[in-house]
């Protein structure tokens, strides 16, 4: 990790960024753009290494002011110094860059020894600048833990003492900060701010300190109190105050002031009948207002010596239905509204954790409202969480990208680049190929705009597209989420956006298609889409002729009953399979119901050599079984041109075989007009 | 023609050059980068077209790369016409000579290198 600090050089003149890269060569390695959108996209990529940039003013496409511009909207300018080498040396120019945060300037001819020596100061003091803040979060983050931990020992002596768990000091203090959020978001009248939240929380941690003058006996007594013990019980909130109050120094400090509202009035009530001065509505501080809130829901979810656990929603409906005392109407509207959030929050919370947990939030929020930069430890989360999108996003064999709105440029994932043949990086969207060969012409701008005009309320995009996937168009699915930033109003920064390939969906849709209208058992046509086909080879028949042959196996049930159902299905898949096999393609065959076959054929001059061909092949034996058939035939030859008379005629001609011998073919003839007249058309 | 001649033909001033870059080697490879450096050939193909906001950068550039080099002559007649150029929308008579200067020692200084 020795590696050599990176300077960007930022000019449009490649003899002057060569100059310049000679004289700093020796000692920082050097990234070169030519102009300030190039420079951008780099700045982009290697945002955490570039330590200095030197600028140039006058430059094609993106000029030196514009990229200033950029890097203050994106924060850069905080912590890599830039210094100006424009030829420009006009104060107008020069106070608009410093005004946009440039540091120094540099100006031409390039002197070797000045260039050298105002690069490596400003690379100092802005390493230094980084230093200090991480020393300061370091600081930050030492200090809160410890003083943390030091009301927390004390309150879990407190606690010790008590008998209880040591959770509930933990407890009072998440649901204190849960209650306070969500209050601070509802009104104004409380001037909550962060760090009063975290002051309030924090103290709430001694609320029971007076408990410590308490005689264990009264404590830990299991039975209920007696007037006296009650009143002795009761004392802990004086007590408590009192020694706050007592403490002889710095009384003045805010976490003094409110610990001691806390302890004092912890359990008065909205209604003036709390103790121990029965203060009433906004007399009581809201610091004690919430803490009681949180005492006493704790206290109801708790098992104590003297009761036992009530589930959640119970202990809600107590607090709300005044069964506890009175409690602020707008607290009790954030306990009915919020109560399933806070009892989820509560569950997760487990000791270690949550101290943590609270650790990182203040100090990300000192951090940010101090104004200092991020810390390393804040870019090591983020590199980690880098890692693993990149990690998630190659493990997934999908086409992701990441598109960034300024500087505009796309980042695929490496398998989908390798997939698609295009590169990682892509810049000058419009132009590139991915724009225009993968996506059809038109398609991507379209995408882009969609992506453009989304808002975060609305930040999910799908579309469907036909891309060119190396080389295939196939149908694609573009699923995008939009990145907005935190500012008002906010602004796109970017959009994560994956491509799936439905081509596959659509043709299993297809073939699902196919699949209705087939016989689920032998494969053959069912009869819905055995009839279409008839029907519309009649409709078109003009000189054709055209038989449908209709059979029925007569020794079905024989072959069931004597060699079990298995065989019978066994026996079906046989006949179809024979049928199929002595059939042309162009043919219709279909089982149309438990038994029964058609075959819809064309033939030339007359069919009964093909019919006969075929009755003979179904009749061969299966196995050692006789298989036994009654096919009727009836011929469409311009008198007959409708699929249910044929097959009205074909099925009596059938019925007529099976009535008298079994076991043959009979073509219909007029005699037959009157068999069957109880049969319909299946 | 040593680096000095060189300076003296073109009309450039050699002590500042190797004031700042220190040696005769360094100077004399970036010269040869001048050689290379497209913005003269960019500062006429501008002019031709009337592209003036382009013909500006150019100029511009040239002038940067010139001072950069110490090659005082051409750089003071790019620095003139980039100063002319400056702001400007459209094109006039009055940058006709402007440029044919520029042309002129463009033409020297590139000769002087070119016998490096």
């Amino acid at each position: 990790m020795n590696a050599k600090k990176k300077i960007l050089i930022v000019d449009d003149s490649e003899m002057n960024r060569a100059l310049l890269e000679d004289m700093l060569s020796d000692d920082y390695e050097i990234l070169e753009a030519e102009n300030g959108l190039v420079a951008s996209q780099i700045l982009q990529e290697n945002e955490m290494d570039i330590c200095l940039v030197l600028l140039d003013i006058v430059m094609p496409v993106m000029d030196g002011f514009a990229l200033l511009e950029l890097m203050n909207r994106k924060g850069w300018i905080k912590n890599i110094p830039v210094i100006m080498i424009s030829a420009e040396t006009a104060s107008t120019y020069m106070d608009r860059a410093y005004g946009l945060g440039a540091v120094d300037y540099v100006s031409r001819p390039f002197d070797e020894r000045t260039v050298r020596h105002r690069v490596d100061s400003n690379v100092i003091l802005a390493e230094k600048q980084r230093d200090l803040s991480a020393r300061l979060a370091a600081q930050i983050y030492a200090k809160e833990k410890d003083n943390r931990l030091m009301i927390e020992i004390l309150s879990h002596i407190v606690e010790f003492r008590n008998g209880e768990s040591g959770l509930h000091v933990i407890h009072v203090h998440a649901i204190t900060e849960f209650l306070l959020n969500q209050l601070s978001k509802r009104t104004r009248k409380y001037n909550l701010n962060h760090k009063l939240i975290s002051l309030i929380s924090n103290a709430s941690a001694l609320h029971d300190v007076g408990k410590i003058v308490i005689p264990s006996e009264i404590l830990n007594k299991p039975g209920k109190f007696t007037d006296e013990e009650f009143e002795i019980m009761k004392s802990h909130t004086l007590e408590g105050a009192k020694m706050l109050k007592d403490i002889p120094f710095r009384s003045d400090e805010p976490l003094i002031k409110i610990s001691y509202e806390i302890c004092r009035w912890h359990h008065e009530r909205y209604d003036g009948r709390g103790y121990p001065d029965g203060l009433k509505g906004e007399e009581i501080p809201i610091s004690a207002q919430v803490v009681a809130l949180a005492d006493v829901y704790d206290a109801l979810t708790s098992r104590r010596v003297y009761k036992p656990a009530f589930p959640h929603k119970q202990a809600i409906d107590m607090i709300i239905n005044g069964a506890c005392g009175a409690f602020n109407p707008l607290l009790s509207d954030v306990l009915r509204e919020c109560g399933d959030e806070l009892y989820l929050k509560l569950q997760e919370t487990s000791q270690g954790d949550s101290s943590a947990a609270e650790i990182d939030s203040t100090l990300a929020r000192t951090l940010k409202t101090e104004g200092t930069e991020a810390s390393d430890r804040t870019v090591k989360l983020l590199e980690h969480e880098r890692t693993k999108f990149k990690i998630l996003s190659e493990l997934s064999r999908e086409i992701i990208f990441e598109y960034n709105a300024e500087p505009e440029m796309i980042t695929l994932s490496e398998w989908g680049a390798d997939y698609l043949g295009m590169p990682v990086k892509i810049f000058n969207l419009e132009e590139s190929s991915f724009a225009t060969k993968v996506f059809a012409k038109g398609d991507f701008s379209a995408l882009l705009q969609k992506l453009k005009t989304a808002s975060p309320e609305n930040s999910s995009i799908i579309e469907k597209y036909r891309l060119d996937i190396k080389g295939v168009n196939t149908w694609c699915k573009v699923y995008a989420r939009t990145i907005f930033s935190d500012a008002e109003p906010p602004v796109l920064e970017g959009a994560i956006v994956k491509i799936v390939d439905v081509n596959d969906e659509i043709s299993e849709i297809k073939s699902l298609e196919h699949e209705v209208e087939k016989d689920y058992a032998t494969g053959l046509l069912n009869r819905k889409a055995a009839k279409e086909r008839i029907d519309s080879a009649l409709s078109d028949i003009g000189n054709r002729k055209f038989a449908l042959v209709f059979f029925d196996l007569d020794n079905l049930k024989e072959a069931n009953d004597n060699r079990g159902h298995l065989f019978g299905d066994e026996l079906l898949k046989h006949i179809a399979e024979v049928t199929k096999q002595n059939t042309r393609t162009e043919d219709v065959v279909a089982r149309i119901g438990g038994d029964e076959f058609i075959i819809f054929m064309e033939y030339t001059a007359l069919p009964e050599e093909q019919v006969k061909r075929i009755f003979s092949r179904i009749t061969q034996k299966f196995g050692d079984f006789n298989v036994s058939v009654s096919m009727g035939v009836a011929c469409a030859d311009g008198e007959v041109t409708d699929y249910k008379e044929l097959f009205e005629k074909a099925e009596k001609a059938a019925y007529s075989v099976k009535n008298d011998k079994k076991n043959a073919y009979r073509f219909y003839d007029g005699s037959m007009a009157n068999v069957l007249k109880n049969r319909g058309v299946r | 023609m040593t680096v000095k001649e060189c300076y003296e033909v073109m009309k450039g001033d050699y002590d500042d050059v190797l004031s700042r870059l220190r040696t005769d080697e360094r100077i004399k490879k970036f010269l040869i980068k001048v050689l290379s450096d497209p913005s003269f050939s960019q500062l006429c193909t501008a002019m031709d077209s009337e592209n003036m906001e382009e013909a500006f950068r150019a100029a511009h550039t040239l002038k940067g790369v010139c001072k950069n080099m110490s090659i005082t002559n051409l750089a003071y007649s790019a620095s003139n016409l980039t100063e002319a150029l400056r702001g400007r929308q459209t094109y006039g008579d009055d940058l006709e000579p402007l440029l044919k200067k520029v042309k002129k020692d463009y033409a020297l200084t590139m000769a002087c290198i070119q016998m490096l």
